[in-house]
């Protein structure tokens, strides 16, 4: 039997193995926690991408859990499956890569960096059960499932963020997020059950075959909508994302930026592929869009006038999410409409998508040179910061290839996407693209303010003993800014290799459907 | 062609920035070279001009803060960030409070 049938579960398995061995792992002192802890990045990586290369090869992946057969998704006399079945199509195994890179950047990075820490082995359990409920959000086919890898990640989360728990801050972070994750848990599980009340099934594909807007799908839309949009930080529900972010150590932000990838890969899951031609008005679509749009200038106009390196990037997560949200709406608006969607909704859905690679990329970058410019510098602070290029010349070349990135500046990768979403939302409503556009030039500005303060400028003498980030943090840093200069060297080659089948398969909903239901019912 | 991207509203080509980056680097490479070779090192030529005002020995005395960054963008759209600092307030149950009105409104305008 050929082993690479069982890699959507092993791309559970493995971070999951990884979480409970990890105090074992730690028994054994720091190197061999760092050794487990590299290996288990690497082959969650490597496993990730085995399952994307199977799936653009074979088409959409189904594992069936505890069947007698691996892809008996539909047991003999029954017309809708039972069992909890992963589905695994383009863009789930796109996005389980995207935070899979994510995450083993920020595992090599949190090596040095979380190294005159006690409790590491703490440390990397909750990272790689973080890991873990982020792949399984991605790679399930079941709503009650989602349901419960949300929750993993977001209880790990919790301890993540107040990890540095002596920090009133980072406890007080912890907290609201735990307040507010919960709430918006609640509503997802409050939906599941309206669906699975209505319809006797909680997986997706069988649910969207034999959905029907009435009042509890309706209901239940809005719960999941708000929910995950709330998850990945949308005006007007990101007010946790500036404390979380900032509050996390460095490698953990990395890794919740693909976390947040996860939700939103949820959002669209719901309205594409359990929604996607029942969705009826375009009263969604435009909400989407709406809060993109919040979100790209709000988010935006707060980083400007941050003086903290790390919630200044944290509002420019909530500004690079608002492209992402605008664009996939567009994509959403023209769902029921071919020729719109010919015209610019597969566009727009590309550019989107695309933008979720970039940004994840770029951003985890940045997050990881502001944990930089921690350790070296001791102080979070702009105002406190400065010539800091002098001692520190790998992570600014890399904070700098990673600005002109977010900021759009061709030729790098963020430029492609934002293109594609400009062009494809001026189709649509060309204030979207001004927008966009305005948003594009102030994320620049606020980048060249922490470029010319944290590492231009005169020496200080405060800083005389700093130092270069050590070789763990500089290779975390590595390898996203590897990812971002192949993507802006070989931009055609991402979009025809990962992102058009990521979007083919996000608005082929009959075939996710037909996947796991075959010809049933 | 693995450098270009069509984007149905037209294209746009990767290695022709490059191209048009190299170039441009080259003329700057000449200018630079146009300088004036007879700079001494080491004289007043060598000095920082400060406002005619003595170098302080700290970068901490000379540098503008991130705070002071953009000061007349924020003081043009002061009402705009009164209001927006005020609703970022950092408590809990407003974030639940913008939570639950954000259902609410998406509620009523789909169930509508």
């Amino acid at each position: 039997m050929n082993w690479q049938i069982h890699l959507p579960a092993l791309a559970l398995a493995i971070p999951l193995l990884g979480a409970f061995a990890s105090p074992v792992a730690g028994l054994g002192g720091r190197s061999i926690r760092n050794a487990w802890m590299v290996f288990i990045s690497i082959a969650t990586t490597a496993i990730c991408l085995l399952l994307l290369n199977r799936v653009l090869a074979e088409g959409v992946m189904v594992y069936v859990m505890g069947a007698e057969n691996w892809n008996l998704t539909l047991p003999s006399g029954l017309s809708w499956p039972i069992r909890i079945i992963l589905q695994v199509d383009a863009f789930s195994a796109f996005m389980a890569v995207v935070g899979s890179v994510a995450a083993l950047a920020g595992a090599f990075f949190s090596l040095q960096f979380m190294d005159k820490f006690t409790g590491l082995e703490k440390f990397s359990a909750l990272y790689f059960l973080l890991v873990t409920g982020m792949l399984g959000m991605q790679l399930t086919g079941d709503l009650f499932n989602f349901f419960v890898f949300l929750e993993i990640a977001s209880v790990a989360s919790f301890g993540l963020i107040a990890f540095w728990r002596d920090r009133p801050e980072a406890v007080e972070a912890s907290f609201k997020y735990m307040v507010i994750s919960t709430l918006s848990a609640m509503f997802v599980l409050i939906a599941v059950g309206f669906l699975y009340g209505r319809y006797n099934a909680v997986n997706i594909a069988a649910v969207a075959r034999m959905m029907h807007m009435g009042y509890a799908e309706k209901i239940a839309l809005v719960f999941l909508v708000v929910s995950l949009t709330m998850k990945c930080g949308t005006v007007p529900m990101h007010m946790w994302t500036p404390d979380a972010y900032a509050e996390a150590p460095a490698g953990v932000t990395c890794l919740l930026v693909g976390v947040s990838q996860a939700s939103l890969y949820g959002l669209f899951r719901v309205c594409f592929s359990l929604y996607g031609v029942s969705l009826g008005s375009t009263v969604v679509p435009w909400t989407i869009i709406v809060m993109g749009v919040l979100s790209m200038f709000i988010g935006v106009t707060m980083a400007v006038i941050q003086k903290e390196v790390k919630r200044l990037m944290a509002y420019h997560s909530v500004s690079q999410i608002g492209y992402i949200l605008m664009a996939l709406g567009v994509g959403l608006l023209a769902i029921r409409d071919p020729q719109a969607m010919a015209e610019y909704g597969f566009t727009a859905m590309k550019g989107g998508i695309f933008h979720i690679l970039n940004y994840t990329m770029y951003k985890g970058l940045l997050f990881l040179t502001a944990g930089a410019l921690f350790y070296s510098s001791g102080s979070r602070n702009l105002n406190e910061m400065g010539g800091l290029a002098r001692v520190m010349p790998h992570t600014t070349f890399m904070f700098v290839i990673a600005a002109a990135a977010i900021a759009g500046i061709p030729p790098f990768n963020g430029f492609v996407s934002k293109l594609l979403i400009y062009q494809s939302t001026f189709a649509v409503y060309p204030l979207l693209a001004v927008v966009a556009l305005v948003t594009s030039v102030l994320t620049l500005a606020s980048f060249v303010k922490v470029f010319q303060t944290a590492f231009l400028g005169p020496a200080r003498k405060k800083f005389e003993h700093a130092t270069e980030a050590p070789g763990s943090m500089l290779i975390g840093m590595s390898i996203l800014t590897i990812v971002i200069v192949a993507i802006t060297l070989f931009p055609t080659w991402t979009l025809s290799h990962l992102v058009e089948p990521a979007a083919k398969a996000l608005v082929d909903q009959a075939g996710y459907i037909s996947a796991v239901m075959g010809g049933g019912l | 062609m693995w450098s270009k991207v069509y984007s149905g509203f037209g294209y746009w080509d990767v290695y022709v920035w490059l191209v048009f980056f190299g170039i441009s680097s080259i003329l700057v490479l000449w200018l630079r070279s146009l300088g004036r070779a007879d700079y001494k090192e080491g004289t007043e030529q060598d000095e920082i001009f400060y406002g005619s005002n003595e170098v302080p020995e700290d970068g901490d005395d000379m540098g503008v803060p991130a705070s002071s960054a953009y000061w007349g963008f924020v003081k043009a759209l002061k009402p705009y960030y009164d209001s927006l600092v005020e609703i970022h307030s950092g408590i809990v149950s407003d974030y639940v409070g913008f939570f639950i009105f954000t259902a609410a409104v998406l509620a009523v305008l789909v169930l509508l």
